[in-house]
């Protein structure tokens, strides 16, 4: 495995700077939004894994929302957006012509495997960073195996919009895909369970109770792999401690040493 | 520590006791992290003087989560202290070697022992220990954070305040500022204390205490359940405060309280600040300081003046 490709330094001169982004498409489904930006800064040294703090448009906000890099294509950036409360709601309002000021890419990103096969499992928006890891592995010949865990049926047009390629839905309501959680799939998905039988990574993005039982799972196939959390998040670089999660060798800021912890590190409720 | 006047515009220059800085606007300690320019970028560090996140005796692990969030027109966190400790923070200072502003580091506690031991160790390290010259210029005494169980009584109490100043100046010769709580009924009591026992400066305000509930479940959103406020929200509420102690005592007050532009540090500075803290402001952008201190040149330049000094304390006659 190699580490991600941005550098600290990278990342610390990221922290310091804003870019001012031209929105070039914006695609809504299933509640999320697609918006694909113009950002040559980020889409050069962006890594998955990597977020961008972006602030939200409108004026009278007054914290930057952290969102995946969920998709990069030469010069242009793919940020999903779940609307959930007013902020990201202002941010799905977004549109072609609008402008996003954003710094990035920051944190840490996935360190990628090389060869062989690999298990991506997205729960609702953490599918947003699977995409662009999902890309990346196949670019090295990896094969990635996705799953993704969504609360019902309304849920599934989102996931055709995250676009991860094979991806294998659940949804809690039973209405689209197998019933019951992204577990109760990978339970019942023998290749799944034989890739990481194998010794193929896990990566994990979702909520924390998701990947408390993902790990879990993993941990009865004497599997590891890597998760990336969510936090509530005010500076994004450091500085105010505000994302810090316990985690077993100590506190850790999401936003410097993570947002992508080794599975076994993560400290679950 | 001195900085020229930067091209022909007016004069942004100011004196915190004896060192001379190159224009007002520092940062709030813990929203800023200079550790992160280590790496080569020190020369990019925007603020005139830099005060570190609070550093205690002993590592504190903080509080749990969530310890962040926005507020109508504010921010309102409740981190609680999370700092290595002073052992550890000594590490972290030495990197710091080449920052171009001088350093305030903030030094909080439990008891008034705790922060006298604190500083002997600081002073340990920059007298004797250390080879780095890193430009410690002084210490921010953190009286008045709202999160922790202990710590805030002493800076609403002048008799306990002054008592630690006190002890402190025996302590050190490097500036003492001390930060003020606006959770108090008069805040003038405390700087005057502070003033009297040998403080250096005042910084005012730190966050107001405060609440917020998750929209759900209407129960409190934060791991600590309270918080303190910061941001616009409070900027009125500050303004009258650092009017009010700015009045009332002779040494310099730093004013932070929702600062978010040029206009805003002008108007601290109208009700007698003599240095700016912006916190929430740069949580949001990161270009903020840089900006800032161009809209305070742009503001004098507006209204004809060359120095800061034709402003200060304006609003107060």
């Amino acid at each position: 495995m190699t580490d991600a490709p941005a550098s600290e330094k990278h990342v610390h001169e990221a922290a310091l700077r804003v870019l001012r982004c031209p929105v070039r498409r914006a695609e809504t489904a299933g509640g999320w939004t697609l918006l694909w930006l113009e950002a040559p800064e980020v889409a050069a040294y962006a890594a998955p894994g990597q977020f961008v703090m972006t602030a939200v448009p409108g004026g009278g906000f007054h914290l930057r929302r952290p969102l995946s890099v969920h998709r990069v294509e030469d010069d242009q950036v793919a940020l999903l957006v779940e609307a959930r409360g007013e902020g990201t709601h202002a941010l799905a309002s977004l549109r072609a012509g609008d402008i996003v000021a954003l710094s990035g890419p920051l944190g840490r990103g996935f360190p990628l495997v090389e060869s062989g096969s690999a298990v991506l499992v997205g729960g609702g928006i953490g599918l947003a960073p699977l995409a662009f890891l999902a890309d990346e592995l196949s670019r090295r010949g990896v094969e990635a195996l996705a799953y993704a865990g969504v609360r019902s049926g309304a849920d599934v047009p989102g996931v055709a919009l995250a676009g991860v390629p094979g991806v294998v839905v659940a949804t809690e309501d039973g209405s689209v895909g197998t019933a019951g959680t992204v577990v109760d799939l990978l339970d019942r998905t023998a290749e799944a369970a034989a890739a990481a039988g194998a010794g193929a990574p896990l990566y994990v993005c979702g909520p924390l109770p998701m990947i408390a039982a993902v790990e879990r799972w993993a941990r009865g196939r004497g599997a590891s792999g890597f998760a990336s959390l969510e936090a509530h998040m005010a500076c994004g670089t450091g500085a105010c401690h505000g994302c810090v999660v316990p985690t077993a060798s100590g506190p850790q800021r999401v936003c410097r040493e993570g947002p992508v912890f080794p599975l076994d590190q993560v400290m679950t409720p | 520590m001195t900085a020229g006047r930067s091209g022909s515009g007016p004069d942004l220059t100011v004196r915190l006791g004896g060192v001379e800085l190159r224009h007002p606007v520092v940062n709030a300690s813990g929203t800023y992290e200079a550790d992160s320019l280590a790496s080569g970028g020190l020369d990019a560090f925007p603020f005139s003087a830099y005060f570190p996140k609070t550093v205690t005796l002993e590592a504190r692990a903080g509080n749990p989560p969530p310890r962040i969030t926005e507020t109508p027109s504010g921010v309102i966190n409740a981190i609680g202290l999370e700092n290595p400790g002073v052992e550890a923070f000594l590490t972290e200072l030495d990197g710091l070697a080449g920052l171009p502003s001088p350093i305030v580091v903030s030094v909080g506690g439990g008891a008034a022992a705790d922060y006298r031991s604190a500083v002997e160790r600081l002073e340990r390290h920059l007298g004797e220990e250390s080879d780095a010259h890193v430009p410690v210029c002084g210490y921010e005494l953190n009286v008045s954070c709202p999160n922790v169980a202990s710590g805030v009584a002493i800076g609403a109490d002048p008799e306990a305040l002054a008592a630690l100043v006190d002890d402190l100046r025996s302590v050190t010769d490097r500036l003492l500022v001390v930060k003020l709580t606006p959770n108090v009924t008069d805040v003038v009591a405390p700087a005057r204390a502070a003033e009297r026992a040998g403080a250096d400066a005042v910084s005012l305000v730190n966050t107001f205490r405060a609440m917020v509930l998750d929209r759900e479940t209407l129960r409190p959103f934060l791991g600590n359940r309270t918080g303190g406020l910061c941001g616009p929200a409070i900027k009125p509420i500050a303004l009258r405060m650092v009017a009010e102690v700015a009045a009332a005592v002779g040494i310099p007050v730093i004013g932070l309280g929702g600062i978010a532009s040029g206009q805003d540090a002008l108007e601290f500075i109208a009700c007698g600040a003599t240095l700016v803290g912006v916190g929430a402001a740069v949580l949001a952008d990161p270009e903020a300081p840089q900006r800032i201190v161009a809209e305070i040149a742009d503001g004098l330049r507006r209204r004809g003046l060359d120095e800061l000094d034709e402003i200060r304390g304006v609003a107060l006659k």
